[in-house]
């Protein structure tokens, strides 16, 4: 994969607060890339470095490929907040917008429809942007992104507020687009960097904790998979003894009233063994149930469960 | 290009907030209205008295009474067609009318005495020793009676110079200039109000401005193409033309209610243009140190007040010059853009005077409203528009 974006060293100080800390990162062409981490982490800091909003304490971003392009028209930014213009009509604003990039009236206006076609806004078309719901100001925040066609997509929290059809809609467009762009997305929203993102990078306190898919990070990092088994049956001494015999075995287990809880990077591969220890025992299992571990999880193992300001 | 979608975006979005559009163009015309009002309500107007004690005289079989046609002259008495502010009232005697004049009722009290008729007669009989004897009675204090007396002594005057067919030894001619022999107060205070109507435009034009970084759509702005100049052209552009239209519905407002004016109305629109972009200059320095139209309203306060009191606007001003350059008197509120905008627009309003002679106005409304520009465009720039 070729790099569109090459980050070095990336260091952004407030006098004494350093709120990127020499994060190294590249971005590949038409991959979709998560940046997660949680409030304060840094990632709207590295973002508005990205587009130049920000300026860089230290380090280096590099942008290849750029095709003759200079770098504005490049980068397409939807911020975590709807910002438009409310006294102007949908259309109106993208054509506006369109125009401050220099694109021809003819040309910014077919992408203008474009754009509200395919994030469901046709019929609004015409409608002052403070008249819309909450749902349709975040795909119109998301058209006005992409009104000058650019390269790069970058979307802080696309999905916040949206309903659930709305989130289907923009997830899907999103996942069009990638063909042909490449999309950096923040969010909080784990199922949908998961669903999202070709690669993951965990950020917390301004460092870069791990990058890589997100098949790969559930795979490697965190306690594993959870399996549950629903007891019909046991008595304490089975159950003590059970607990012994799967810790042996490099598992993790959490006995509850009438149930059991055991963690495992590869559970599904031990499960038999996990059976032959619980009828050896003389615990009788009534149900198996079995949940992958998530990004979540991986999540929360990373960056701990400390609330954040 | 990018100038005028931002014209056309600007123009739309001013359009659309309409209440903010109308109370800014209004505030010119209301300002006018007022005014007129208070000009109209304070109008002098002084009520003179008169005891005619005058017996007359019979003369060739017919009974003269000159007291009664000098009462007649009184009232009629005009200066080139206009009536002067002065009311003339009969009393009965002396005593009647000091009471009023003790009351307040009346400022002078002008006693005909016995022998006026008789005393008039003799003189255009050539009788040069006979004296006509006229009494006032009235507060000395009081500018009211002084005023007055001086009217109500000319046209006596001028009444027994007409019936001894006599002449004044010295004519007076007075030469007044532009308009002023005919403008009136209200007049004298237009060109200032015109000027308060675009002083309005710091509010509008601050909001303009300072509205793409409430809605945060100056972000927007720095990540696309366009330079500072194209953004604060474009949005000075529509402030222009809304400050245009402000100070042309102020003077039709004035027309309306009774003003004149006698200069060049192309020269007037001229420098209302010039002083438009001097205020949404210093709007643009208003903008660059606030950040929301609430704060603008606040701030903004403040030099609004100073741009309406303290260069003449409002009523007139008077200050020493601190120094003079190239004959032109430079004084403290020369500051401020409305100074010059108000002597500019009484010399050619009410003075008729050319543009040549408004020159050093002019220059000194365009030095200081680049001043203002360059000041309000690098705060600007640097605090809201700026990108890494």
């Amino acid at each position: 994969m070729e790099a569109l974006i090459i980050i070095e060293g990336l260091k952004k100080r407030y006098g004494e607060f350093t709120a990127v800390d020499g994060i190294s990162i590249d971005i590949n062409c038409n991959e979709i890339f998560g940046l997660l981490g949680p409030n304060g982490a840094g990632k709207t800091t590295t973002i508005s470095m990205i587009c130049g909003l920000l300026p860089v304490t230290e380090g280096k971003i590099t942008f290849t490929n750029c095709n003759g392009k200079d770098k504005k028209s490049m980068i397409g930014y939807c911020p975590q907040e709807n910002i438009f213009y409310p006294k102007l009509t949908c259309l109106e604003q993208l054509l506006f917008l369109g125009q401050m990039y220099g694109i021809p009236s003819n040309t910014v206006k077919s992408r203008a429809f474009e754009l509200l076609n395919l994030l469901g806004l046709s019929d609004k078309t015409h409608v002052r942007a403070s008249k819309l719901s909450g749902g349709m100001k975040r795909r119109l925040n998301i058209c006005l992104a992409l009104v000058h066609d650019p390269e790069i997509l970058i979307l802080d929290e696309p999905e916040a507020g949206l309903d659930p059809q709305s989130r289907i809609l923009v997830r899907d467009f999103i996942k069009a687009i990638s063909e042909k762009k490449t999309i950096i997305l923040t969010t909080h929203n784990m199922d949908e960097a998961e669903r999202l993102s070709d690669r993951v990078a965990i950020i917390d306190h301004g460092k870069l904790l791990l990058l890589d898919t997100p098949n790969n990070l559930k795979r490697t990092v965190g306690e594993g998979d959870v399996l549950e088994l629903v007891l019909e049956s046991s008595n304490e001494s089975s159950m003590k003894t059970f607990s012994e015999n799967i810790q042996l075995l490099n598992m993790n287990i959490k006995i509850n009233v009438d149930a059991v809880f055991i963690k495992h990077s590869n559970i599904i591969e031990q499960l038999p063994e996990i059976k032959n220890v619980a009828e050896r025992n003389g615990l009788k299992i009534a149900e198996i149930k079995l949940r992958e571990n998530t990004l979540e999880d991986v999540f929360i193992h990373l960056t701990g469960r400390n609330l954040r300001q | 290009m990018k100038t005028i979608n931002i014209i056309l975006k600007s123009l739309k979005e001013q359009i659309r907030s309409y209440w903010i559009l109308l109370l800014s163009l209004s505030m010119g015309p209301f300002f006018i209205f007022v005014y007129f009002l208070i000009m109209e309500s304070s109008k002098p107007q002084y009520t003179v008295l008169v005891a005619n004690n005058d017996q007359g005289m019979l003369f060739s079989g017919q009974t003269i009474k000159h007291g009664n046609d000098l009462i007649t002259y009184l009232k009629n008495f005009k200066v080139d067609s206009i009536a002067l502010p002065l009311t003339v009232n009969e009393v009965t005697d002396k005593t009647m009318g000091i009471e009023s004049l003790k009351n307040k009722k009346a400022d002078a009290l002008i006693i005909i005495d016995t022998t006026f008729s008789q005393s008039i007669q003799e003189r255009k009989s050539g009788d040069s020793a006979s004296v006509v004897n006229v009494e006032f009675v009235g507060d000395l204090t009081n500018t009211n009676y002084l005023i007055s007396a001086v009217w109500a002594n000319e046209i006596i005057n001028e009444y027994a110079l007409q019936a001894t067919n006599n002449k004044r030894i010295v004519v007076l001619k007075e030469t007044a200039l532009g308009t002023s022999a005919t403008a009136s107060s209200f007049d004298m205070l237009v060109p200032g109000i015109l000027i308060v109507s675009l002083i309005m435009l710091m509010f509008t034009a601050s909001i303009a401005f300072v509205s793409e970084v409430e809605n945060k759509t100056i972000m927007r702005l720095k990540l696309s193409k366009l330079n500072v100049f194209e953004f604060l052209a474009g949005i000075s552009f529509v402030q222009l033309l809304v400050g245009i239209v402000s100070v042309l519905l102020t003077l039709l407002t004035a027309i309306i209610l009774g003003f004149k004016y006698e200069g060049s109305l192309t020269i007037m629109v001229i420098i209302a243009s010039l002083t438009s972009l001097s205020i949404i200059a210093f709007s643009l320095i208003i903008a660059a140190i606030t950040k929301t139209a609430n704060e603008v309203l606040v701030v903004g306060n403040f030099p609004m007040f100073l741009f309406m009191f303290f260069t003449g606007a409002a009523f007139p001003l008077k200050s020493d010059a601190l120094f003079i350059l190239a004959g032109y008197p430079i004084n403290i509120q020369g500051l401020m853009t409305p100074t010059h905008a108000i002597s500019a627009l009484n010399k050619t309003l009410i003075m008729s005077m050319d543009i040549s002679s408004i020159f050093p106005e002019i220059i000194s409304i365009l030095v200081l409203t680049m001043f203002y520009f360059l000041v309000g465009g690098i705060i600007f720039k640097q605090r809201h528009l700026k990108l890494t």
